[in-house]
């Protein structure tokens, strides 16, 4: 019996760190940006694409690979930056028009992954596959164990980022972009900064994805779904708070499937989304100001 | 052979223009930032057909799947209330998600992801639509049908109270009028349009599977929406002739039938973010959406 919520505890850990990562990166472009990438979650897609390509088709060592993937993520999610949001701000468009862009983003690079790679899963086969060992009777994968180490110390690297000029411009572009404007922080260019850095976190996000599940065109929308949950229930404009957030998620995801069918995991994410929005839109460690415009 | 394959694209557009106007409605004109119209279609689809698999008339399951669709629409309203902007349309999407894994997993009534099989072609009285051809009249029908009485609605005064709860709510609620009891009207209206255009849908193409109304395919009639113009009845209807006739070209072309249907997607897509950077009014829009 307690086996089984030491398993459910560290399925919850698993997963939670998988939301984290994608959570972390788009609530760091939200709280400069304002608006609700939804392709952060094509980002995180087109990174495990990047990675099959250059280590398991083109045979790059592992690393070369992954450095390339997460640069290559990086400038692919400033590219939507600069090609798609920066000339709709320009023009002044609402946040609700950035959203349906951004939907329009997803759905484009799904269906283009799809006609580059085909349909069907596909596996970056890294390593051979191993039995889990027991750790408190839960079982584990030493991959998973590499997930939740990841995620945590690029965690604490965000969070020491926090000190740096970056990282204090950067939240002061999120508090006020007018007042940080004025004391001449260059708001775009903080903005085209958070879109580097956290579409370079989905970078990373979609390799160990990449690696714990197989890949398919439409996992980005999925991912996107538990980021996204995860940041809300966090508390969107706090970095920390989406990260606990997604913790939250993991955990609650798996103790869920304990009651209901497996089916329903990503109903239960919405479902959770929906009780936040309604009851606590600015989550649980989030700042209420700038969140119910 | 071609005649055949006209006559099938014109059943899509009948379709699909009830599917975009109804939207609009509740997008357009009222303000309601829906992004989940797909879910109402695909509750449309389901109850049609799993009434009719029952043995219930056609015509009782028809309008049973446009009812079953509003008293959604009215519960998402009541459910979503509170929200504005981004976080209402990410609700309304969030609904669409729900729905879609309800669909898929309630394997006892919906049987999940192996679809529904064989779904009967539409009889009224003792008239059978069998023929494409009479289906494609049938459509019309409904279609003009709909249309008027969308028509109707938007040029009302009801019409008029629902535009002006989409430009200034509170100002309404200074003049005393309930827009609550608005926005359901015309979430419920939308969605029970949306609902029989899905028992349109279910009983032509006679097969449906939880794939057809997943969050994927709101893209077709958000773009269509978008294109035509917020707030453009007119804009809606020539929008989805133009937008589904676009892509059917690229069967001309000899391509492998696996890319047709990303191809589409991509084209759909590319349409959306284009006409929002370059005209984000659509074709023949009146306002801006916010």
């Amino acid at each position: 019996m307690s086996s089984v919520i030491l398993q459910i505890l560290a399925n919850g850990l698993i997963a939670g760190s998988l939301y984290a990562l994608v959570a972390a990166g788009f609530s760091l472009i939200f709280s400069t940006n304002k608006f609700v990438h939804f392709a952060h979650g094509s980002s995180v897609t087109v990174a495990g694409y990047l990675t099959y390509l250059f280590f398991t088709q083109l045979g790059f060592p592992f690393w070369t690979a992954a450095i390339i993937t997460i640069i290559l993520t990086s400038l692919f999610g400033y590219g939507m930056y600069r090609l798609v949001y920066l000339p709709l701000q320009s023009r002044k468009a609402s946040n609700i028009i950035l959203l349906i862009a951004s939907i329009g983003l997803l759905i484009l690079f799904e269906n283009l992954l799809q006609i580059a790679f085909g349909s069907e899963f596909r596996s970056i086969a890294y390593g051979t596959i191993e039995k889990g060992m027991s750790i408190a009777g839960a079982t584990i994968t030493k991959l998973q164990l590499v997930i939740i180490f990841v995620s945590i110390v690029l965690l604490i690297v965000l969070h020491l980022m926090k000190r740096t000029r970056l990282g204090r411009n950067m939240r002061a572009v999120a508090d006020n972009p007018k007042l940080a404007r004025i004391i001449g922080i260059n708001d775009r260019k903080i903005a085209g900064y958070s879109f580097l850095i956290g579409s370079a976190l989905a970078g990373i996000a979609g390799i160990l994805v990449g690696l714990e599940q197989n890949l398919h065109p439409t996992m980005g929308t999925g991912l996107m779904v538990k980021g996204f949950t995860g940041a809300i229930v966090g508390g969107v404009t706090s970095v920390p708070g989406a990260v606990l957030g997604s913790y939250i998620l993991g955990l609650v995801e798996n103790i869920g499937v304990w009651f209901v069918p497996s089916g329903y995991k990503d109903a239960i994410a919405f479902v959770l989304l929906l009780v936040f929005l309604l009851w606590k839109p600015s989550g649980l460690f989030g700042i209420e100001k700038g969140v119910k415009q | 052979m071609i005649n055949q394959y006209i006559i099938h694209i014109l059943i899509l557009i009948g379709i699909y223009i009830v599917l975009a106007v109804s939207l609009n409605l509740a997008l357009g004109f009222t303000g309601l930032l829906n992004l989940g119209h797909i879910a109402f279609f695909g509750i449309g689809a389901y109850t049609s057909a799993l009434l009719t698999k029952a043995g219930v008339p056609f015509i009782i399951a028809f309008l049973a799947a446009g009812i079953f669709a509003s008293i959604f629409g009215y519960l998402l309203v009541l459910v979503t209330r509170k929200l504005k902007g981004d976080y209402l349309a990410l609700a309304t999407l969030g609904f669409s998600f729900v729905v879609y894994s309800m669909l898929l997993n309630l394997t006892s009534l919906t049987r999940g992801p192996l679809g529904i099989p064989g779904i009967a072609k539409p009889s009224i009285l003792s008239l059978v639509i069998k023929s494409n051809s009479a289906y494609l009249i049938f459509v019309a029908l409904i279609t003009l049908v709909s249309c008027i009485i969308i028509y109707r609605i938007i040029r009302s005064p009801f019409g008029r109270l629902l535009e002006a709860t989409r430009d200034d709510e509170l100002g309404l609620q200074v003049l005393g009028k309930n827009t609550f009891a608005l926005k359901c009207k015309a979430m419920m209206i939308s969605a029970f349009f949306a609902g029989i255009a899905g028992s349109l849908f279910a009983h032509y193409i006679t097969f449906i599977d939880p794939g057809s109304f997943h969050l994927a395919e709101i893209i077709l009639v958000l773009t269509i929406v978008i294109v035509g113009g917020i707030a453009s009845f007119k804009g809606s209807i020539i929008a989805t002739a133009v937008i589904i006739i676009i892509p059917e070209l690229i069967r001309f072309i000899s391509l492998p039938s696996t890319l047709i249907g990303p191809l589409r997607q991509v084209i759909y897509a590319l349409m959306l973010i284009a006409i929002l950077i370059f005209r984000p009014r659509g074709l023949f829009g009146r306002i801006d959406l916010e």
